[in-house]
């Protein structure tokens, strides 16, 4: 019912909403993008005079030890810290969804790391891992835990994770226990009289009714890890022996102080490719999960 | 078995509970060494695990005065205050009306269902390609400063709340709006008297969402602000982390300093900031 | 009707207004009529010597208003601040690749003209001069002060246990296993932070290769595994003498250590001595030459620039500019540094030296000194990461060949530029 003069109204509001919203959008964020990728053909060191350089950098990239190792990690601290947090949160969700006392002021507790700022963490779990834990490990003999975690190559990178972890299973775990609370009673009702318990139970009627907050957990996992540098700043700052330079590390690192500000420009590139790659294959591949199910 | 809620059989789950309280000592324990490092003296330190796990001798706030002057900590407060409540009130207005104009008309329009995928697909551009570029084009436009960051936060967080907002959209009918607009209201008017207090519960979320992220982040103001003197609050952990030295008691007061104001928040609205955090993560 | 556009109007505004007055406390200081000079150094453990400095000038300076700001990891802040396009007028950093990098991109400004150069040592401007990718016409930097790296030594537990100061590689060994022997700590090391590596590597390299390995290799001469495989050999052997897991411990960790007595040496530069005598301000430390060669007198020190003052090029008030150097290298202002900072001058004068460089004074009067080879190195190369991935894993091979590989990638443009150059001006076009 509505009439020609008010339709136009409309139309006309929402396109005055929509439009300074898309410049303010392009201009901070598709703007520098392309910038970034111009950028990428060029030996800019940030300053002074630059040439034109072709694909010289994208070939270097592929042929660079020092970009190859900071992928290789970032995957592997990625793909392990992953696991690890959404293991860990569907077990605490679990326990924090049975019947238990004090539930809510248990579910504050587990968040709190959330909270925090990723880099006082990091300086906090530092001096625990150089000062606490080789103290603890001398004492009681244990020779892994004798030295600094962060000293070794071997260590470093799963001192990172455990950090990571620390503070990312709070929110895990919260979106799993939403999940959990989704589940009608009468499924478990049905379950208990085909006499399912324990692990089968999770398996054939908890689990498939929560994949979707499992989706959420693996897709907001993966991207947050591929993307660390905050812990790392406050960790290792790359080290022992390059051994733990993320990717977003080595572009901060080498493109802003380094002087590889054209270099490390298609070191971005590739690495949007790449999440891009990766956000679109998890997402359609859980979906036909789903589907499936 | 009074209580309301329990179904079934069977009552507490006592092991569970137990080992969950156990289990929140991995919580508290870096959250207790970092609050006796930070009263105790540098010659406290030993090197023994009872030593190092002790109280402090004296409960004094000397290394809490020093670390405030070093860190000079109000106005990194007030910086990280400012930032953060400019960023969330900001991204409410805005990103609301733009969930709302495409979230109304993604449906029967190209134009709209693009700027919708164009806005969200934002979600997946890294940061730090846009890092280098970003430093150059804010520098230039003059906004190399606390305001710049504002603006960027609000379009960094931009497609995560136009997804929830335009998500959380589809609930409300659109006979609500009709109905305001026979008695001649304008769609302007409209949203704010009608549709922008309904969304309330969606305001919340991203509210709680964008302030906890803008909050914690270092890289932004670490590039976009570097040489204008100001420090947000944990940029200030960042650069003076030199002048800490190893008095590693006058850092530790210096970040638990930094801790307490969302810790305390945290605990104020704790049940608020849960409820959006699910919210957000389940929309 | 009007009325909505108005909002959305406004609406920008709040962002827009929100940005200037937020820009506007930024930078609204020049309406007291002075000319502003800023000034912008790295070396952040100086902080208070340089406030000193500032209030100085600026209670004797009616007409300039001198700021100074020395910001922690100031190299990154800097090039940032390059990236904005916001320059500093005049920079305080070190002689190393930085100041090649800034000279070669044309941004800093040329100060032949200025009169306080009459008063630096030459061999400060030589190094300087070194520093040049390809030679250049005019000067660019004041060479202000001065550091020298070797081993820093307890002098109270030498005196107690009658040990001597080495002057060769095997003399060294000897008091190195003499000290183990006696149950105590030889060295120390803070390598966590990586590029602590460097200040052995560097102290040895003075000694084995040859100053000018880097321009050698750069013209395609020489390689590095050949030119600095004794280095790497001999950096190699000091890991057992210094405690476990170097690696978990960082600088400041280190100076600590040294500090407390727990190890009879540290081989640092002359700059960690304040952050050394900060925790124990009545340590008795000396210094000598880092002794690798087998020879004696085969002995060579490692002094370089550490604080040099460059204008930028962009700087638009040249005199004002002028006037703040000129304060800089007043003796007195000089002075107020190396109480606080225990440094070499660049300048000619009388000045108080440091007690903890007496073994290195002779070296420092005859000249015998080389610069740091890493201040050829480029810092995206992270050679310090490498010598601390060397010194973990032991595998010298790889090491000096990664060391030349990598080089060749890095400095490809440099190179080509080199040898374009060359084939310009004829052979020997950078001798100096």
């Amino acid at each position: 019912m509505m009439d020609k003069a008010k339709g136009n109204e409309r139309k006309r509001t929402f396109l005055l909403i929509t439009i300074p919203i898309l410049v303010l959008f392009f201009t901070f964020n598709t703007l520098p993008l392309i910038k970034g990728f111009i950028y990428s053909f060029t030996n800019f060191k940030g300053y002074g005079s630059y040439e034109w350089v072709g694909l010289r950098n994208y070939i270097d990239l592929f042929q660079d030890a020092r970009v190859g190792r900071s992928y290789l990690f970032t995957f592997k601290f990625a793909v392990v810290c992953t696991i690890i947090v959404n293991v860990v949160s569907l077990i605490l969700a679990l326990g924090l969804n049975s019947k238990i006392k004090a539930k809510s002021a248990l579910r504050g507790i587990y968040f709190i790391p959330n909270v925090l700022g990723g880099l006082v963490v990091g300086y906090i779990f530092s001096f625990i891992f150089t000062y606490i834990l080789p103290t603890i490990g001398q004492t009681l003999g244990i020779e892994a835990l004798s030295g600094s975690m962060l000293a070794s190559t071997k260590t470093a990178w799963f001192a990172i994770v455990i950090v990571a972890a620390w503070q990312s299973i709070a929110m895990n775990t919260i979106i799993y226990i939403s999940g959990l609370q989704t589940v009608p009673e009468d499924v478990y009702e049905a379950g208990s009289i085909d006499g399912a318990t324990g692990w089968t139970k999770f398996k054939s009627l908890t689990f498939p009714l929560i994949i979707p907050f499992f989706t959420i957990n693996m897709v907001l996992c993966m991207k947050n890890f591929l993307m660390a540098f905050d812990q790392i700043m406050a960790l290792t700052k790359g080290g022992p022996a390059q051994s733990t330079e993320s990717i977003s590390y080595l572009i901060y690192q080498n493109g802003m102080s380094g002087g590889q500000f054209g270099f490390q420009s298609a070191n971005a590139v590739l690495f949007f490719i790449v999440i891009v790659a990766i956000s679109v294959f998890q997402l359609s591949f859980m979906n036909k999960k789903e589907e499936q199910l | 078995m009074m209580k309301k809620k329990s179904q079934g059989v069977g009552g507490t789950n006592w092991p569970i509970t137990i080992l969950l309280i156990i289990g929140c000592v991995t919580i508290f324990f870096p959250l207790y060494m970092a609050v006796i490092i930070a009263f105790k003296q540098p010659s406290e330190m030993t090197n023994d695990i009872a030593g190092a796990l002790a109280f402090p001798s004296k409960w004094s706030f000397s290394n809490f005065t020093q670390a405030m002057e070093v860190t000079d900590f109000w106005n990194s407060v007030g910086n990280s205050l400012l930032i953060t409540i400019l960023t969330v009130v900001i991204a409410i207005l805005i990103h609301s009306l733009a969930g709302y104009a495409i979230g109304r008309n993604m449906g029967n329009s190209k134009f709209y269902k693009f700027s919708y995928l164009y806005i969200v697909s934002g979600m997946f551009v890294p940061f730090a390609i846009l890092m280098m570029p970003l430093v150059k084009q804010t520098s230039q436009m003059g906004i190399g400063n606390r305001a710049g960051v504002i603006i960027l936060y609000v379009v960094f967080y931009m497609p995560m709340n136009v997804l929830l907002y335009s998500g959380y959209l589809k609930n409300i009918p659109l006979a609500l709006e009709e109905a305001a607009k026979v008695d001649g209201a304008s769609t302007w008017k409209t949203y704010w008297s009608i549709i922008f207090p309904i969304m309330k519960p969606m305001h919340a979320t991203v509210a709680v969402l964008t302030a906890l992220g803008t909050w914690n982040d270092v890289m932004t103001p670490l590039v976009i602000m570097s040489g204008t003197g100001k420090n947000t609050l944990p940029l200030a952990q960042l650069n003076f982390q030199t002048q800490f030295g190893t008095n590693y008691n006058l850092a530790f007061a210096s970040y638990l300093l930094a801790l307490i104001p969302i810790l305390i928040f945290y605990l104020v609205c704790q049940k608020q900031i849960l409820n959006g955090v699910v919210n957000g993560a389940v929309k | 009707m009007k009325r909505k556009a108005w909002i959305a109007v406004g609406l920008g505004a709040v962002l827009l207004g929100a940005g200037v007055t937020l820009t506007g406390c930024g930078d609204s200081s020049t309406d007291n009529g002075k000319i502003q000079i800023e000034m912008v150094q790295y070396k952040q453990e100086a902080v208070k010597a340089f406030e000193q400095m500032e209030e100085k000038f600026n209670a004797t300076h009616d007409d300039i208003e001198l700021t100074i700001e020395s910001p922690n990891d100031a190299m990154t802040i800097l090039k940032t601040r390059f990236i904005k396009e916001d320059q500093p007028d005049i920079i305080g950093i070190g002689g190393d690749i930085n100041y090649s990098n800034f000279l070669d991109s044309e941004m800093l400004m040329d100060i032949s003209d200025f009169d306080g150069l009459e008063d630096v040592k030459q061999s400060y401007k030589d190094i300087l001069e070194n520093l040049e990718f390809v030679p250049t016409e005019g000067t660019y930097a004041v060479p202000y002060v001065a550091n020298a790296a070797g081993i820093l030594y307890n002098k109270d537990m030498f005196e107690e246990n009658g040990w001597e100061i080495p002057t060769t590689w095997d003399e060294f060994l000897t008091l190195l296993d003499t000290i183990q022997a006696s149950g105590q700590q030889p060295l120390y090391f803070g390598f966590k932070d990586s590029w602590t590596c460097l200040a052995p590597w560097n102290a040895m390299a003075c000694d084995l290769a040859d100053a000018d390995v880097c321009q050698q290799v750069n013209r395609g001469e020489a390689t590095f595994s050949e030119a600095y495989r004794e280095v790497a050999e001999k950096i190699i052997q000091l890991l057992p003498y210094a405690q476990d897991d170097p690696v978990a411990y960082s600088y400041n960790d280190a100076c600590t250590a040294f500090a407390r007595g727990e190890s009879a040496m540290y081989c640092i530069g002359s700059y960690a001595v304040p952050q050394i005598l900060s925790v124990n301000p009545d340590m008795n430390i000396d210094s000598f030459v880092f002794p690798a060669h087998d020879e004696a007198d085969g002995q060579i020190l490692n002094s370089g620039v550490d604080l040099l003052f460059a204008v930028m090029e962009d700087c638009e008030n040249k005199e004002a500019a002028y006037e703040v150097l000129r304060f800089m290298m007043e003796d007195e202002t000089i002075q107020i540094y190396l109480d606080d900072q225990n440094a070499i001058p660049c300048k000619e004068g009388e000045f108080t030296l440091p007690s903890q460089l007496d073994g290195m004074t002779e070296y420092i009067e005859a000249d015998k000194m080389v610069d740091y080879q890493d201040h050829h190195y480029p810092s995206e190369m992270a050679v310090d990461a490498m010598i601390q991935t060397y010194l973990m894993d032991g595998d010298t091979d790889a090491f000096l060949e990664k060391f030349d590989t990598e080089w060749q990638r890095y400095n490809r443009d440099l190179i080509r530029k080199v040898q374009q150059y060359e084939e310009e001006h004829g052979e020997g076009g950078n001798e100096s």
